[in-house]
């Protein structure tokens, strides 16, 4: 009872440390009268470009074992539209809203930026430089240390808010990028997006998705993004949002303990809109029966084999 | 409004082959339901199969709180469906979509479904019979096993018309087939719907546009989540006044369309 669960994370406070991930929560709108928005710690907007998009052809979805590969390719409404008709919309529930800000360019990046820049109803950024189902910019950024110090610079330069780049799994060592993008000024961190797949038509000889090879998420990912949220939290300063195929209190609690100081639910969004209030109650819970009165006792207390023990748990 | 709810399963009838009936208790849809749309449904919360699935709903008894969906048996979801007992527990969110919308005064409904396309056009034919309006099914299939659910057609009065391809049952042919021979006889106004296999809505589709009717379908792409925010099942419409067609959601924009505005593949 009265346990504590707000974080503060690159100077935003977030009344929990769920957030909806970007690509599962459309623009938040979506699920009004569903669930209460309010009740999320944050949202992560779709991901948006300067302009509108189509997105990849059909189909674009394919279930795997306990996951889900997609190639949406980033369809949406373009940063202009979305600061028009959804912003205010957002503006009425109490939670957090981060944008996800796409380019094909660095340059493209920044002007996105620049739009997002001056609107109150913005808490920070999330920088996509990991999406799998675009032909340029994403995960081509992403997989270059060069290109995301460049992107992320470039976005510093013209935006006083929290500046958090979305890390792509598909990378042979995160660190690398994980610390290109603390010095580059990141404020904080999202770890991860999908991991890159394939699932093959055997009767067609040939791709189930339209766009060939898409992006893989949901519990089947989830022991690669603790790993890699594990490194990436050993390697910087900057605090971390886990995402990876969280459903569960304890899944969530992996995330926190490896060292995230908050998660994102993602794919569970499409298959239980009540996958918040479930979570929530099992933190509290979890909180509750270890003696805890606050999650950011969690953070951080992996045990890990060879570790010398830390007396205080967190920073 | 559609709710997300845990539901429990309250009675299963399993039909001919492949299909069954299975009624769950919820009372929103049960209430708020309009013929053509839909609920996202999973049995349990097993890990297995990760999504739920789209079904339209076939009938609601809103008195005891309870709707009924029609199932083919096919793969992972259904499977899962078809295992759980009476009393089990469904994830399930509804109503969603958009409905049919029923006929001018003066106009005939024609419901043209393929195989378990038939769902959505039990409950539209409740509405019209109970309001005294004309209607007719015209069920098409490969074969007889097809069309296990004609009798509670016949029970409320609807007419229908079985077409089966290999002429075990009813008409021999395809249902539109059956549909252009009825509008050839009759020449009174009429509104056609349609839901089923894709080359069938096309071919509905070009068969009002030939005759100049209105003609509204139900698309059946794969579906994620159902409120519009997994973007997987989109399709090319475009709306009068629009200069080119966009990729809109079926889930939450359809899965209902006027047949003119459908981009067909």
């Amino acid at each position: 009872m009265g346990v504590k669960l707000a974080v503060e994370i690159a100077g935003i406070r977030f009344k929990n440390p769920l957030l909806a991930a970007s690509g599962t929560f459309g623009y938040g709108v979506e699920y009004e009268g569903i669930l209460e928005l309010a009740s999320l710690g944050g949202i992560v907007s779709k991901g948006l470009y300067l302009e509108a998009r189509d997105g990849c052809p059909t189909p674009r979805l394919v279930e795997t074992p306990s996951g889900l590969l997609n190639a949406i390719g980033l369809q949406g409404v373009g940063v202009r539209n979305f600061v028009r008709d959804v912003l205010p919309r957002l503006a009425r529930h109490d939670t957090r809203v981060l944008v996800n800000v796409c380019g094909d360019t660095v340059e493209e990046y920044a002007e996105v930026t620049r739009v997002l820049d001056a609107e109150p109803g913005v808490s920070g950024l999330e920088i996509n430089i990991s999406c799998p189902n675009v032909k340029k910019g994403g995960m081509a950024f992403g997989g270059d240390p060069g290109m995301t110090f460049e992107v992320v610079s470039a976005v510093r330069r013209v935006t006083k808010l929290p500046v958090i780049p979305k890390l792509s799994p598909n990378v042979g060592d995160i660190t690398v990028f994980a610390r290109a993008c603390e010095e580059a000024g990141a404020d904080a961190l999202s770890c991860v997006n999908t991991l890159l797949g394939l699932v093959v038509d055997v009767e067609a000889q040939k791709p189930r998705l339209a766009f060939g090879t898409g992006g893989l998420s949901g519990p089947a990912i989830r022991p690669i993004a603790v790993r890699m949220t594990w490194q990436a939290a050993r390697a910087v300063k900057i605090p971390i949002f886990g995402i990876g195929g969280i459903a569960s209190a304890s899944d969530a609690l992996e995330f926190l303990i490896a060292g995230a100081r908050a998660v994102q639910i993602g794919t569970a969004n499409f298959v239980d809109p009540g996958v918040y209030e479930r979570v929530l109650a099992g933190l509290t819970d979890y909180l509750t029966r270890h003696s805890l009165s606050d999650i950011n006792q969690v953070v951080g207390t992996l045990a890990y084999p060879g570790d010398k023990p830390t007396g205080e748990a967190g920073e | 409004m559609a709710l997300n709810r845990d539901i429990p399963l309250v009675r299963r009838e399993v039909l001919e082959g492949p299909y069954l009936l299975l009624t769950f208790r919820h009372p929103e849809v049960a209430r708020d339901a309009r013929p053509g749309q839909f609920v996202m449904i999973k049995a349990g919360a097993s890990a297995e199969p990760p999504l739920r699935r789209p079904f339209s709903i076939l009938a609601v008894d809103p008195t005891h709180g309870e709707f009924t969906l029609f199932l083919k048996v096919i793969g992972a979801g259904t499977r899962a469906l078809d295992a759980l007992a009476v009393g089990g527990l469904a994830q399930c969110l509804g109503p969603l979509g958009q409905p049919f919308t029923l006929p001018p005064a003066g106009s005939e409904a024609l419901m043209v479904a393929g195989g378990y396309g038939i769902a959505p056009f039990l409950m539209m034919s409740r509405e019209l019979t109970s309001a005294g309006r004309p209607g007719r099914v015209f069920l098409g299939g490969r074969t007889a096993a097809d069309l296990p659910l004609r009798e509670p057609f016949a029970r409320i009065g609807m007419p229908l018309v079985a077409t089966t391809e290999d002429g075990s049952l009813g008409v021999k042919g395809r249902v539109t087939l059956a549909l252009g021979a009825y509008l050839d006889e009759h020449s009174r106004p009429a509104t056609l719907y349609a839901c089923g296999p894709d080359a069938m809505l096309h071919a509905v589709a070009q068969l009002a546009e030939s005759r100049g009717l209105p003609c509204q379908v139900s698309l059946d792409p794969w579906m994620g989540c159902g409120v519009g925010t997994c973007l997987g099942c989109v399709v090319w419409v475009r709306k009068p006044g629009e200069l080119r067609a966009k990729y809109r959601c079926a889930c939450t924009e359809g899965p209902v369309f006027d047949s003119r505005h459908v981009v067909w593949a």
